[in-house]
């Protein structure tokens, strides 16, 4: 009896927390995990982010962060608006040291040092540490197929923190402090965004949960925190979140510049499951055709970030944009067509 | 012989360039009168976030010993003159590493003067503004606080306006003849220099008495120096969950007690529960945690974790439920949904009444354009 009981303790400790979905907003746990009391811009959706990410994934949960606006701005003078338990990491490595608390943990519990449960590990990076500084650290992390880990790159499309520097995940054109529009070059960012998210899906196949979210979603968002956190394994959920101080808009569109963001068929909604891709909220009625894309002129033109566009400027993103729909292996997620 | 300088306090980001560019025409202006002049910003304030309260200097000295010697503290705490950049920071700020709510007329010298940007009369700011203990002077440039973000400048010529009145108020620090000096280089520019002079003509001071103005009582915390701080530096978490008196069945959130971000706010949701249909998206979309479930139910936007972002505004489903209402309208940080529960009909006239005050601000860029548009109708 004893021994049958060490058996599924041990068996427990080492497979992920069973978190269901949450079947409509009003079904949300009330419970807080990430609070007030973080000095981010007013309408952060970094913010919101972390707020979703924690409430997603309940009590029994240690989160890691690496450098950046979620490490800087929530560690006001010796305070926190984290209830759980949260470290900062170095800004490159989100990806070892999520393995590596895993992994701390387990041999702490096998060791009998600490209770035998499962603890769900989350690691959160910017884009700037995630898909630019960490990336083969996550790529490692994703490797580690022992280890339940979840890593999640809040993307706010620059380095934010150290005031808004070009990232591999900065979009075409886009003013920043390296990239200020000229009288002479006024595109001064002629790379296009880094489409992190597949690249990682694609590149391990062993990493059995990809997902891209947005904060506007929050109710999908919030599942698919439940569910990278329930399949087992290392998982990587990439969000996309406005951010008003870089981006330059008003705070309180917050959420509509999400929206917008999917509507416009710039951000795509998918998840990756098994190698299975499913398409979700409205990417998967712009990918079936019943609705359309909204053109990207009503998201270029909502912020200051942009400004300087001119027709022709929009008129390249709304192609590039059209091509990820039209032309791409799959469409809005895989940039590779037959020769 | 002598040391001037001017403390500049204004919203994060939102006025970072105004701020700037002010500090900028004093210690241009100080040296075409032969002084020296530096101006610099608070490193604890970088990096500025958009809304929060922050800090930028302005010293000007006679010779260069003297512009050492008193640059060898932290940061100008007993300054001649404050300019704030934006009235609703006349409640008093959040600073950094402050421990507390900090009166805007802290760091200001006994008879020093406090420059603020304002339609409103003195009197209804003396109301906002923390009692000194010492008279000091406010001198008020009428205008609305002038916002813009991190790229697109709302050039409106507020900088040059409070330069204009600064010259006035203290013509020991810049007289009007070098700021107009200094706004003509490298180009001569005849509308600011205009605005600048209009400024000087037209701002009106006013004596603050040592007992004059809010006298409820800034709030403080302890924070442990570094002696006594835990092993690891760790710091204690929140709390999931907060017991509060007559909310049960309802659900409070443990919040952070030692930055609460409220002086951050400039606009406040105010909430129509009569027509509200809990849907819960309010509550579901606001970053700041800001909602408290109450017992019955409703989402009540907490105004000690408010920071004014206007989000829950944007996202209600229901037409007229939540508006955003200027900070001016209000003196304390109470919960709307105590107050309705108390009594409907005297919060549904509170209510109205608040609202019809217009929220005569933005946050900066909405569209293109929006700014000349916004400037051509002020100059109307
Ligand atoms: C190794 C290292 N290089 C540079 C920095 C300086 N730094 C601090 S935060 C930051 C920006 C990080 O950007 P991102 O990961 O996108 O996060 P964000 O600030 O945008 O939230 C940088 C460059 C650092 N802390 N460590
Ligand atoms: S700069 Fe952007 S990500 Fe950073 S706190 Fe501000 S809004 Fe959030
Ligand atoms: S304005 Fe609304 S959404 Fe923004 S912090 Fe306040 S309560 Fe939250
Ligand atoms: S969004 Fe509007 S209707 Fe919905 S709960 Fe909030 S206040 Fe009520
Ligand atoms: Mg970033």
């Amino acid at each position: 009896m004893q021994e049958a009981k060490e058996q599924a303790s041990a068996r427990d400790f080492t497979s992920p927390q069973v978190l269901e979905p949450w079947t409509g907003i009003k079904k949300v746990a009330h419970e807080e995990y990430y609070t007030s009391g973080h000095r981010t811009c007013q309408g952060c959706e970094s913010a919101q982010m972390m707020r979703l990410l924690a409430k997603a994934a309940g009590p029994r949960t240690i989160v890691v962060g690496a450098t950046g606006c979620m490490y800087v701005a929530n560690t006001t003078y010796y305070s926190t608006p984290w209830v759980l338990p949260w470290m900062h990491t170095q800004l490159g490595s989100a990806g070892s040291a999520a393995t590596g608390t895993a992994a701390g943990l387990r041999a702490l519990m096998r060791k009998g040092k600490m209770d035998k449960e499962p603890i769900n590990v989350i690691a959160v990076c910017g884009d700037g540490g995630g898909a630019d500084m960490g990336l083969s650290a996550i790529s490692a992390a994703l490797q580690h197929t022992q280890y339940n880990l979840l890593v999640m790159l809040y993307d706010n499309e620059s380095y934010a923190n150290t005031d808004i520097q070009i990232s591999g995940s900065s979009p075409y054109g886009v003013n920043t402090s390296f990239s200020p529009p000229g009288k002479l070059h006024r595109i001064m960012h002629k790379h296009w965004k880094k489409n992190t998210a597949p690249m990682l899906a694609v590149g391990h196949p062993d990493c059995r949960y990809v997902a891209t979210v947005v904060a506007s979603n929050a109710v999908d968002t919030l599942n698919k925190v439940r569910r990278a956190l329930s399949i087992g394994g290392p998982t990587f959920l990439h969000s996309l979140n406005p951010c008003p101080k870089g981006w330059d808009y008003d705070p309180k569109y917050s959420q509509q510049i999400g929206e917008l963001a999917v509507e416009t068929g710039i951000w795509p909604l998918y998840e990756i499951e098994d190698r299975k891709l499913k398409m979700y909220g409205k990417s998967q009625h712009i990918a079936s055709g019943v609705v359309k894309r909204k053109p990207v002129s009503e998201y270029l033109l909502r912020q200051g970030r942009f400004a300087h566009f001119t027709q022709e400027d929009i008129a390249r993103v709304q192609a590039r944009t059209d091509e990820m729909w039209e032309k791409w292996f799959l469409p809005g997620v895989i940039a590779l067509s037959g020769a | 012989m002598a040391t001037g300088s001017v403390e500049i306090v204004y919203r994060g980001v939102f006025q970072k360039t105004l701020a700037k560019n002010i500090c900028r025409g004093i210690v241009f202006a100080a040296r075409k009168q032969g002084k020296v002049g530096i101006a610099f910003s608070r490193y604890s304030d970088s990096p500025e976030r958009n809304g929060i309260p922050a800090k930028q200097f302005a010293v000007v000295a006679d010779t260069d010993e003297e512009m050492e010697e008193y640059l060898s503290r932290y940061e100008p705490d007993s300054n001649d003159v404050t300019i704030v950049a934006d009235d609703t920071l006349c409640k008093g700020i959040e600073s950094w590493a402050w421990n507390g709510l900090q009166p805007v007329n802290r760091m200001l010298k006994a008879g020093g003067t406090l420059l603020v940007t304002s339609t409103r009369s003195a009197n209804s700011l003396i109301r906002d503004i923390h009692r000194k203990g010492e008279p000091f002077n406010l001198a008020v440039v009428k205008g609305r606080a002038s916002f813009s973000g991190m790229w697109v400048y709302r050039d409106d010529h507020t900088d040059m306006r409070l330069l204009g009145a600064l010259a006035k108020v203290a013509p020991h620090i810049v007289t009007l003849d070098s700021i107009v000096a200094a706004i003509n280089e490298p180009k001569k520019n005849d509308l600011k220099a205009a605005s600048a002079k209009q400024a000087y003509d037209l701002v009106a001071s006013t004596t603050v008495g040592a007992n004059q103005g809010n006298d409820t009582v800034p709030f403080r915390f302890d924070l442990p120096g570094w002696r006594k701080m835990e092993e690891c530096l760790v710091v204690g978490a929140r709390k999931v969950k907060q017991e509060v008196p007559g909310w049960d069945g309802g659900y409070v959130p443990g919040r952070n007690p030692t930055y609460k971000k409220f002086t951050t706010r400039t606009l406040r949701p105010v909430i129509n529960f009569d027509t509200c249909t809990k849907c819960t998206i309010c509550w579901m979309q606001c970053p700041d945690t800001a909602f408290d479930i109450t017992p019955d139910g409703y989402y009540d936007a907490n105004m000690e974790a408010c920071c004014g972002c206007g989000i829950c505004e944007a996202v209600c489903p229901v037409a007229n439920c939540v508006t955003m209402v200027n900070e001016e309208a209000f003196t304390d940080n109470q919960s709307q949904w105590r107050m309705w529960a108390k009594d409907k009909k005297t919060y549904a006239a509170w209510r109205v009444e608040r609202i019809s005050l217009p929220a005569v601000r933005s946050h900066g860029f909405q569209h293109l354009g929006q700014y000349a548009e916004e400037i051509a109708n002020e100059r109307r």
